[in-house]
């Protein structure tokens, strides 16, 4: 059997059709990465940036850990009673009830002990970092923009046009994002209102070469594109619906994913949207006087659970779920120890949420392990390089070459499988990092989990979307390698569910369909 | 598009005395970068004076009034007099709405504060320090207004014992946890700022936790050698000016060993005066004059540190500030007075932020807010706000880093102006021209384009006019097709007869006849509603 029939993106397995318009688009490689040629398979990014270092510790916690940070930093944790639980280690801020919500429906994953080599702990310096997915401090583009700048390598001149006539991307609020600043220009529109745009006067301007002469050419330049972008995303947002009636208009974020979800339904063919949260510099009052599940950071993570989690039920009622994923991320995580304001100061790794229909869904990376002695200062390790999470966005959403994807960063990339549960139709090669795969899904009596292990206790169950165990499909140790196990599904009522493994090198989560 | 660099390189990096042509353009482009907004005689009078005698003008700093109450929820000090040595009142609610009132009484006079039409760099370089120290307001606006005025005594002083106030300013206490940095658990936040941001900066990293002017280890013992200081009488109705003070038994005794970028030199105990001893040692490094003769640089000349500026400017300026024992007012005197600073290719090669912007509109025509302290109040927060909405609220930068259009390469100013921004600088600038300017209590804050245009060299020749405005407007000569369209809104026509027309009317008006003096002033406003839409404008 043929890897490329391994359907795993269930709303494209009942029509036979996509089928092969996904093996000629992905045959026809040579297209580029920000194509907008193809409407109705275009994928959209959503980026949320957490400003000022977010407490990873107090958002996805290591329940195993839980008596040692009591030790560390007893006056910001969270009763152990209150939190969250998703798998046997970890559990969420217990204010993030809609992203578990998304966890255990399999659309929300969680990737561990995220950071880079030699943490720097300036906001600035690290946050450059992070927006230029490079440790080189004289990179002045952002990841993004240098792969927009591999495509377009003129714009902004003679851009928009009729190929391209919507930006690349969009940056909700008042500022662009410095992840698609690109050579010249940066690639992302800053809009506050996709409803209110305005016609702005132009101007006859000549570039004479100087400082002077440049910024002249950049604010006509500005001017012109503000004025036909606008056009387009007014045009697009008015054309627009949303379906969910979970938005928060209290919720600054809800309010703006909706306008997101607004612009991609009414046909905006923009990739990439980024948005802002402030306040994650939490170096005091982190948590309540009295109530630790109370205060800033759960105000924090409350907006962006809630606003998350609106978002996909809209996406999901607007039918968009399969062009749609999302992602965080912060500069830094914080000290394990906190301070003595009720605070945590800068740290080194933190986790970071990958979400939507499409994600590889579960828990990447192992729990993070805090001793009862750790040194001053010390932060949560890296485990993960953040750059590999890029890396492999490009790679599995927007199905980006891997050669390509390497040669725009400057360290060698590490591959995970994050964002390809829609994918069809991959080569062989591309399965081999992926530690977990069942085949075929959807599937009618029989199905086999293919699973790649150390030497280790592994434990394979299938559970419902309620999180009961339905079936163990495993509960031994194995040896290293690559295991093919076949069980038996005839006797579960078709729908779906989740086939959790847990070991100690991974955890992970991934859907099975069950049909007639 | 061309790329960005290299453009024009500077004709000279020579820092000695300019030399060459003293004329209008040279004195506007020294206001404009020194001020919010100059007007034309203000320039006419720096070309009469000349460089010197201006730039000793400039480089000093005006008393400044202090801010009143005017919103009834103060409920302490009596309307008209000053705040900021009042208590608060004991109810937690009238408590909050004293502070309301006094956050609105201290936005309205910072903004009166740049709206000041006196010639002085102080407005200038006290956002300069805002932005270098970029504090956010407190919880209390007495010490947001002390943290205001410190700012301002030490705008053109000594560098170094600036560093040292401020380390113990209230606000500065509050806003980086110096307040609660104590022995038993010490907050590292503002150890940190004071030599990445503050001082030394941060170089690139040369080894794990080593940042090439200072290390991790660094900013441990930084964070001890603070500790035991804390902020007492916040919004107390008690203590009538909130203070740092320093508790013995919440310090750190232990000696502090700093890393061999300070020589190892180790702090013994000295309790409150321990911060001094290692700030002198922090100024040991002469990277601390580096560091801010190029946020100097960058904020006062040209966003683009290039190799040559680099080689030749920054170590002049620094050794100046060596020199002069970190004293301010020399390391501005010689770069305002130097060949370098009037180098025609750095006309115009930052662009406006939003303050630059909406004050160099409302200074430049004498327009101010003239009714009485609630409304003129009121005027000035709107503007606030205004300022804020385009990106740059005064008193709370958005991180500690300050505004990112001063320091985030490579687009620097060019962030203060995106898609968001350009709308609203374009509907602004329309509002108070051509609209009904901004309107509080049924009076309206406009700009005063008769007054303007009286105050222009000869306002009955439209092409003078033209001419004066945009020397007073923009940075460069703009091209004549700009030019055209400008005077062809000012005449409501073009050529000879209506030249001439406009001529006649202004001459009319000005010997009496008041029927013309509204339709003088919309062809004023309409015209200068274009000027501010116009590219040229958004630079300095």
């Amino acid at each position: 059997m043929k890897r490329r029939n391994f359907v795993k993106n269930i709303s494209l397995a009942s029509v036979a059709a996509p089928f092969v318009l996904k093996d000629i688009n992905f045959q026809a490689i040579q297209k580029k990465l920000f194509n907008v040629s193809k409407s109705a398979e275009d994928r959209v990014l959503v980026i949320i940036r957490l400003n000022g270092g977010n407490d990873g510790l107090n958002t996805v916690i290591p329940l195993n850990s839980y008596d040692n940070l009591m030790v560390h930093r007893a006056n910001v944790m969270l009763p152990e009673t209150s939190i969250l639980q998703i798998t046997p280690g970890l559990g969420l801020h217990p204010t993030m009830t809609g992203m578990r919500d998304m966890f255990t429906a399999g659309k929300l994953s969680i990737v561990q002990n995220v950071g880079y080599p030699e943490q720097n702990r300036s906001h600035f310096r690290s946050m450059d970092i992070w927006s230029s997915g490079s440790l080189d401090p004289q990179e002045t583009r952002g990841w993004l923009g240098r792969q927009f700048d591999n495509d377009y390598p003129n714009y902004p001149a003679d851009y928009p046009n009729a190929t391209y006539p919507d930006p690349f991307a969009i940056s909700m609020g008042y500022e662009v994002s410095s992840t698609c600043q690109g050579l010249m220009a940066n690639f992302s529109h800053a809009i506050n209102d996709p409803f209110s745009t305005s016609n702005l006067l132009t101007a006859n301007i000549v570039n004479d070469g100087t400082y002077f002469g440049s910024h002249m050419e950049y604010l006509a330049t500005l001017i012109d594109q503000t004025n036909a972008y606008g056009d387009q995303i007014n045009t697009a947002a008015n054309a627009g619906t949303t379906l969910s009636t979970l938005y928060d208009t209290n919720n600054p974020i809800a309010v703006q994913l909706r306008y997101v979800a607004q612009m991609i339904s009414g046909g905006l063919k923009t990739k990439v949207y980024i948005l802002n949260i402030n306040g994650f510099d939490t170096h005091d009052a982190q948590v309540n006087a009295t109530d630790t599940t109370l205060g800033t950071h759960r105000d924090l993570l409350k907006t962006l659970s809630d606003a998350v989690a609106a978002f996909q039920d809209d996406l999901m009622l607007l039918n968009l779920e399969s062009r749609v994923a999302g992602m965080t991320f912060s500069e830094f995580g914080r000290q394990i120890a906190s301070n003595g304001s009720k605070g945590t100061d800068h740290g080194d790794a933190a986790p970071m949420f990958l979400f939507g229909a499409c994600i590889n869904a579960g828990i990447v990376g192992p729990d993070p392990v805090i001793d009862a002695a750790i040194d001053v200062q010390v932060g949560v390790p890296m485990q993960i390089d953040f750059r590999d999470m890029y890396a492999s966005i490009l790679k599995d959403w927007f199905e980006v070459p891997a050669s390509e994807v390497q040669s725009i960063f400057d360290h060698t990339v590490n591959f995970y499988q994050v964002l390809g549960a829609c994918n069809v139709g991959l080569e062989e090669q591309e399965f081999e990092k992926e530690s977990v795969l069942i085949f075929p899904n959807p599937a009618v009596s029989y199905t086999t989990i293919r699973l790649k292990t150390e030497n280790e206790w592994v434990t394979i169950e299938v559970l419902d979307l309620d999180g009961r165990i339905i079936k163990e499909v495993a509960d031994s140790n194995m040896d290293q390698g690559t295991h093919l196990i076949q069980f038996e599904i005839g006797d579960l009522t078709p729908g779906q569910y989740i086939v959790t493994v847990k070991k100690r090198s991974g955890f992970k989560r991934v859907k099975l369909m069950k049909v007639k | 598009m061309k790329p960005e660099q290299p453009v024009e390189q500077p004709l000279s990096l020579n820092m000695n005395p300019y030399s060459g042509t003293w004329n209008k353009a040279a004195a506007a482009h020294l206001l404009r970068r020194t001020m919010f907004g100059a007007t034309n005689q203000q320039i006419l009078d720096a070309v009469s004076n000349g460089m010197n005698a201006t730039v000793n003008s400039l480089l000093q700093i005006p008393a400044v009034d202090l801010p009143l109450t005017y919103d009834a929820g103060e409920g302490i000090a009596a309307p008209g007099s000053t705040w900021i040595n009042s208590v608060y009142p004991t109810d937690v609610a009238a408590n909050q709405a004293t502070e309301t009132a006094r956050i609105k009484s201290l936005g309205a006079w910072m903004m009166k504060r740049l709206n000041s039409p006196t010639l002085s760099i102080a407005e200038k370089m006290c956002l300069f320090w805002q932005n270098h120290f970029a504090a956010t307001a407190a919880s209390d606006s007495r010490a947001t207004y002390l943290y205001h005025m410190l700012i301002r005594n030490h705008a053109l002083g000594n560098f170094k014992q600036f560093v040292k106030d401020m380390t113990i300013d209230p606000t500065m206490l509050i806003f980086l946890n110096g307040a609660t940095n104590f022995n038993f658990s010490p907050n590292e936040n503002y150890a940190r700022e004071l030599l990445e941001l503050y001082t030394v900066g941060k170089g690139p990293q040369i080894a794990t936790g080593d940042y090439t002017n200072y290390t991790e280890d660094d900013v441990a013992a930084g964070a001890k050698i603070l500790t035991g200081w804390t902020v007492l009488g916040l919004r107390s109705d008690s203590i009538t000016v909130p203070y740092a003070q320093f508790f013995p038994t919440a310090h750190e005794n232990s000696d502090k060993t700093l890393s061999y970028h300070f020589n190892n030199t180790v702090i013994p105990n000295a309790d409150e005066n321990e911060y001094a001893n290692y700030i002198d040692v922090i100024f040991q490094q002469d990277a601390v004059a580096h560091f801010i003769c190029k946020e100097i640089y960058r904020y006062f000349v040209n966003y683009d540190l290039t190799a040559d500026v680099t080689t030749n400017v920054i170590p002049v300026m620094a050794q100046t500030f060596i020199d002069n024992n970190y004293e301010i007012l020399p390391v501005m005197d010689q770069l305002l007075k130097s060949e370098h600073f009037y180098d025609l290719s750095l006309r115009g090669s930052l662009i406006r932020s939003p303050l630059e912007m909406v004050f160099g509109m409302f200074n430049a025509t004498s327009s101010s807010p003239n009714f009485d302290l609630a409304t003129d109040s009121d005027m000035y927060l709107s503007l606030y706000w205004i300022a804020e909405t385009m990106g740059q609220a005064y008193a709370t930068p958005p991180s500690v880093a300050g505004w990112s259009a001063y320091y985030q390469a490579p687009a620097f100013s060019k962030l203060w102006v995106n898609a968001t921004h350009i709308k609203t600088r374009f509907d602004i600038s329309t509002y108070i021209t051509i609209l009904t300017g901004i309107p509080v209590n049924g009076n309206f804050l406009k700009i005063n384009a008769l007054g303007f245009l009286n105050g222009l060299s000869n306002p009955s020749n439209s092409t003078a006019v033209i001419s004066d405005m945009c020397e007073v407007f923009c940075p460069k000569t703009i091209n004549g097709v700009q030019q055209a369209t400008l005077k062809a809104i000012l005449i409501n026509g073009v050529g000879a007869t209506a030249e001439g027309a406009w001529t006649q009317q202004y001459l009319q008006y000005i010997g009496g006849d008041t029927s013309l003096e509204s339709a003088i002033n919309n062809r004023v406003q309409l015209t200068l509603s274009r000027l501010f839409k116009m590219p040229e404008f958004q630079t300095i």
